[in-house]
């Protein structure tokens, strides 16, 4: 029965078959640019320098990947979304495969953590491809759950032990940011597919009891692996007191939003991004778009966005395929949330952690993802009954 | 709607509206941090990115009474490395590069190369050839600022009154202390805006707010007269072995001080340094404390800092007032028997064993007799000899414009006074004054009664030479009547002519004197064998231009007074009222004739000593003569004043050269010692730089020399 359904749903659809949503093609190529706009005007200082020697060095990968992903989006745009359902499994166990590579000799360190895989010239962060492939096992499980979704033994616990997988390959990663984005970005498409919000209180109380116990232990032990992130958090209830330790991203990012005001100092007038802000082109692009092109700016971006996330609801809500909706609706959410999180950073409203914003930070991996991602919602949005 | 039926529409409709509230959450706190805050912020940024470098200021001259420049600022260079501009992969090779040029250790400044960030100083005040080379040498990251190096030009010459400066030129001691917010000037400032390692950025011009130079200090003092009053106290010493020699010279109707010499003294140019060698030596030993101690002590102005039991130099004081108060005149009759018995204590006559019996005041005076003193203290009584003492200023500062100024001891008030303590203050025993207080109680004894504010600064002006403002004399209280002041010149001469203070007899002018002769207080007690022979002056006595005193401390062999200090004053009061002009009138004594002096400046050393010799008088030379081809350039006194046969002419010889042709001599290849050699022999100036030897010689030899050249000599 199950199957005759999807037929037929399959053959209304493509009775339906509307044209891409044209507002979100628009909105996200235009983020895409200022992307490309944002990573040179910050990148080139550190560009200019050791041992890069090249003041385009970021900004020609950045359009090189920019092209790439523009590709990946068109191409997926035009593949129909319930192929990514038929192979929904096969593409979760290679998501996951990309995240033991890291393991092996392939697998970079930088900074502490491993989050990088080499391939000679070319390389990629497992972790972005991990975001994606969740997404798509994820709604496909909810989608065949359907209503089951809504129970505990049958619903609840199966979602939390892929919850659990997912998020455990990233956060072995040390990458506490994306960890937390892809958490709530499951969350979400859980509390769509109709989880009772009730289990959400033995979850948060799980989750903060194991976070408090963490932070606890920490912060009696400053050797532990955990006492950076005791820091912050204490750093961040009062940044200018650590200004020169944990708190000096977080000082320095309020520095560049503060000298931007209202316009701006003007595109390319930032001083924050002359290594007051490490690597400003990455987890503090923002302060940049601030400081450069103030209130006035970034406003302007975070209304982008929110034209985005409005069309990527609007799709997941005119869906009637229920893997289309889940699907639509992870998207969308991961989108939300990681811009969220980003923003709430480099404005010091939580603690500090590192992520990138979508599509506007510089990243291949992230860029071409995300602008794939976007692909899949264009196509969704050819099945969806938009006005 | 449909679709609003559906579970999960409504779910995401919920979100959407949640995102979005989130969304202008964020907004707000961005509003909030980019103008709420955003002033503050901005102020924190500001202060992170500018990196301000401090312009120095000139600091102002120090001139003498008639301009000659006893301090001056030289333009001088400073080697500041700009760390963050350095190239990474050369920081070796610059290293040696700049120890080279710099002669510096490679090791150090390799060190300093290494910091991380920051400007750091590598080498202060270079000189011109080091700028050159590292000019030439084109470091990236090295960086040559102007700055001004203190320079006095006759080193020790004054030193007490100017003091010294540290390294950043701020007045530590002397006039360079007391006006130093004169002196300092406005610092300015050159405003860059830097990245984070302290790189200047490609956009914002940089600001630069120039420094305001210093304002001058032009003082009261007469570099002559201090010069006088210099040489004489140097040989003196050279005689004595005194431990410390001190003088004021001090213009009485306007508190104006001409000379305060203190010796030992030090060189400002090198406060730190000893005096000689051998004391330089002994100073090695010492540990830092000690030196510092050492170093404290160089330092100190006697005239100021110090109090010391005036003796009998005080009876002045004691004199003024009772002439004052009329109790007494010059020819009033006193009788010594040697001693008189005060509250139980014997209070002796210095002649006590040949009593001066019978005498008047004035003789009193002359001999400096005890009991004369002590009986005129008496009838003046405890209330107003101390009236007189608060009132020619002992007790208090005298306000004179240096730091460190001592009060004095003297009674604090009349219920403390025994009659033995009035008895002993009559003569000066029992009070400490400061030798300052003292020369200005004599000034206001001689110039007609008007205690004055001693000065040292006449003026200040700024750098382009405008007046600033001009210190006019200061009268703090009218003490004695035109009449006692009189009286007392009358007096002082008769000590001078007759009496005591006949060493500082001058035929020809007329000079007053008081002396005094103390056993010394140390840490409250009478050292025995240790005593302060001083002399209080004043000539003209009919019209008088300088007061002075004069104190030998611990002096070798004879102490007194008369003999160790009026010399010197008179030195000095004879050679200062020839350099004023002021002619000296006929001596009552016999004397064999007067001549006119004739003027033998510009003349060859050889025709000036005839012309001179033939004429009666005798002459000195200022250094040793060792060419008769050198010529006269200055004579005292000049031509035209008449002296008595026999007085000496003072001649200034030039230096620098003489009628002969001098040529540069060959001096490439020679080490140091052995060009010093040479050109000290030639009295040339010169400036050698390096070390080892001669590579380079500007001029060549072989050129002619004249005043102005510059003699310049590189050492390799």
């Amino acid at each position: 029965m199950r199957r005759r359904r999807t037929k037929r749903t399959i053959e209304d659809n493509r009775n339906k078959k509307n044209q891409v949503d044209f507002i979100l093609l628009i909105t996200t190529l235009m983020l895409v640019f200022i992307g490309f706009i944002m990573v040179f005007s910050s990148s080139w200082p550190d560009a200019m320098g050791h041992p890069y020697n090249d003041e385009y060095y970021f900004i020609k990968r950045q359009i090189i990947f920019g092209i790439i992903g523009f590709v990946a989006m068109v191409f997926v745009m035009n593949i129909d979304y319930r192929n990514w359902k038929k192979n929904s499994f096969i593409i979760y166990l290679l998501s996951l495969g990309t995240v033991a590579l890291l393991f092996t000799p392939l697998g970079v360190e930088r900074l502490g953590a491993r989050r990088w895989i080499s391939l000679g010239i070319i390389g990629f962060m497992p972790g972005d491809i991990v975001k994606l492939g969740s997404i798509i096992f994820f709604a496909n499980f909810l989608a065949n759950k359907k209503r089951s979704a809504r129970q505990f033994k049958s619903g609840f616990i199966p979602a939390m032990m892929v919850m659990s997988v997912s998020l455990a390959s990233i956060y072995i990663q040390r990458d506490l940011g994306t960890t937390l984005t892809l958490a709530g970005t499951m969350m979400f498409m859980y509390i769509i597919a109709g989880m009772n919000i009730l289990f959400l209180v033995p979850i948060i109380g799980l989750v903060s009891s194991v976070a408090v116990y963490i932070f606890k232990k920490a912060a009696s032990d400053p050797t532990s692996s955990n006492a950076f992130r005791v820091r912050r958090i204490m750093s961040f209830l009062d940044p200018f007191k650590y200004s020169l330790n944990e708190g000096y991203q977080a000082v320095q990012s309020l520095y560049a939003l503060g000298s931007g005001g209202v316009f701006g100092l003007g595109l390319g007038k930032s001083r924050q991004k002359f290594f007051y802000i490490p690597e400003p082109y990455n987890d503090f692009i923002f302060s940049i778009i601030g400081e450069e092109l103030g209130l006035a700016g970034s406003t302007l971006i975070i209304i982008l966005y929110m034209i985005l996330i409005w069309r990527g609801v609007t799709i997941a809500i005119n869906i009637e395929d229920l893997f289309g909706k889940y699907l639509a609706t992870g998207i969308t959410a991961l989108v939300t949330i990681q811009t969220i999180i980003h923003i709430s950073v480099v404005t010091s409203t939580i603690p500090t952690t590192g992520i990138t914003l979508p599509f506007i930070s510089y990243g291949g991996t992230s860029l071409v993802i995300y602008m794939s991602m976007i692909g899949i919602l264009l196509n969704l949005s050819r099945y969806a009954k938009l006005d | 709607m449909k679709s609003s039926k559906n579970p999960q529409n409504k779910r995401l409709k919920a979100t959407l509206v949640i995102a979005f509230g989130v969304f202008i959450l964020l907004i707000i706190r961005l509003s909030y941090l980019q103008i709420y805050k955003g002033e503050e912020l901005k102020r924190g940024a500001l202060n992170q990115w500018t990196r301000g470098i401090t312009i120095k200021p000139k600091r102002g001259f120090i001139y003498d009474r008639n301009g000659k420049k006893l301090a001056i600022s030289k333009n001088a260079s400073t080697a500041w490395v700009n760390i963050a501009e350095l190239k990474v992969d050369s920081k070796k090779e610059n290293a040696e590069k700049i120890a080279r040029i710099l002669d510096l250790e490679e090791v150090k400044i390799l060190e300093i190369f290494n910091k991380k960030t920051g400007h750091e100083r590598l080498k202060q005040w270079i000189s011109e050839d080091e700028v050159l080379d590292l000019k030439e040498a084109n470091v990236r990251g090295i960086e040559i600022v102007d700055d001004y190096k203190r320079y006095y030009p006759y080193d020790s010459f004054a030193s007490h009154v100017i003091g010294f400066t540290d390294i950043d030129n701020n007045g530590l001691y002397g006039i360079e202390k007391t006006y130093d917010n004169y002196l300092s000037g406005e610092k300015g400032k050159w405003i860059k805006i830097t990245d984070a390692p302290g790189r200047q950025l490609p956009f914002d011009s940089e600001k630069v707010y120039e420094a305001e130079d210093g304002m001058s200090i032009v003082l009261t003092i007469d570099e002559t007269v201090q010069k006088f009053a210099e040489k004489a106290v140097n040989e003196s010493m050279a005689n004595n072995k005194a431990r410390n020699i001190s003088v004021i010279a001090m213009e009485p109707k306007t508190g104006e001080i001409l000379a305060m010499v203190n010796k030992p003294d030090y060189d400002p140019n090198h406060p730190r340094k000893a005096k000689d060698e051998s004391t330089q030596k002994e100073w090695d030993q010492l540990d830092s404390k000690e030196l510092q101690e050492k170093w404290f002590d160089t330092w100190r102005n006697y005239s100021i800092n110090d109090i010391y039991e005036p003796g009998s130099t005080f009876k002045l004081i004691t004199a003024a007032a009772a002439l004052e108060e009329n109790l007494i005149s010059k020819n009033s009759n006193f009788y010594c028997n040697g001693f008189i018995k005060v509250d139980g204590e014997t209070l002796k006559c210095s002649r006590y064993y040949n009593p001066h019996r019978d005498l008047t005041f004035q003789q009193g005076l002359d001999v400096s007799c005890n009991i004369v003193f002590i009986n005129t203290a008496n009838r003046l009584g405890k209330e107003k000899f101390l009236k007189y003492l608060k009132a020619f200023g002992f007790g208090q500062k005298t306000g004179i414009d240096l730091n460190g100024e001592e009060y004095g001891l003297i009674p604090r008030s009349v219920d403390v006074i025994r009659d033995v303590n009035l008895g002993t203050m009559s003569y000066g025993h029992g009070v400490a004054v400061t030798p300052i207080q003292l020369v200005n109680a004599v000034a206001a004894i001689t110039n007609g009664g008007d205690l004055m504010k001693p000065r040292l600064v006449k003026e200040i002006i700024d750098s382009k030479g405008n007046s600033v403002e001009k210190f006019e004399p200061e009268i703090i209280r009218k003490v004695l009547s035109k009449e006692t002041s009189d009286t007392m010149l009358e007096l002082m001469e008769s000590v001078v002519n007759d009496g005591s203070g006949s060493n500082a007899y001058i035929p020809g002018y007329t000079v007053g004197g008081k002396t005094g002769t103390a056993e010394k207080v140390v840490d409250g007690r009478y050292v025995k064998g240790k005593y302060i022979g001083s002399f209080a002056a004043v000539s003209p006595t009919n019209e008088p231009k300088m007061v002075m005193l004069v104190i030998v401390d611990d002096p070798e062999g004879v102490y007194y007074g008369g003999t160790t200090a009026a010399p010197i004053a008179k030195e000095i009061i004879e050679n200062t009222l020839k350099y004023l002009e002021i002619s000296a009138e006929e001596s009552k004594d016999e004397i064999g004739g007067f001549v006119q002096v004739p003027d033998v400046t510009g003349m060859k050393i050889e025709e000036a000593g005839k012309i001179l010799t033939e004429a009666g008088l005798r002459y000195m030379t200022d250094f040793r003569v060792s060419d008769s081809n050198v010529v006269v350039i200055q004579q005292f006194p000049e031509t035209g004043i008449t002296l008595e046969l026999d007085s000496i002419i003072d001649l200034v010889l030039d230096k620098k050269g003489s009628k002969v042709e001098v040529k540069m001599p060959e001096l490439k290849g020679k080490n140091k010692e052995e060009i010093v050699n040479i050109l000290e022999k030639m009295n040339l100036e010169y400036n050698i730089q390096g070390e080892g030897v001669c590579k380079k010689q500007s001029p060549e030899p072989g050129s002619k020399l004249t005043k102005e050249t510059k003699i310049q000599i590189n050492l390799e």
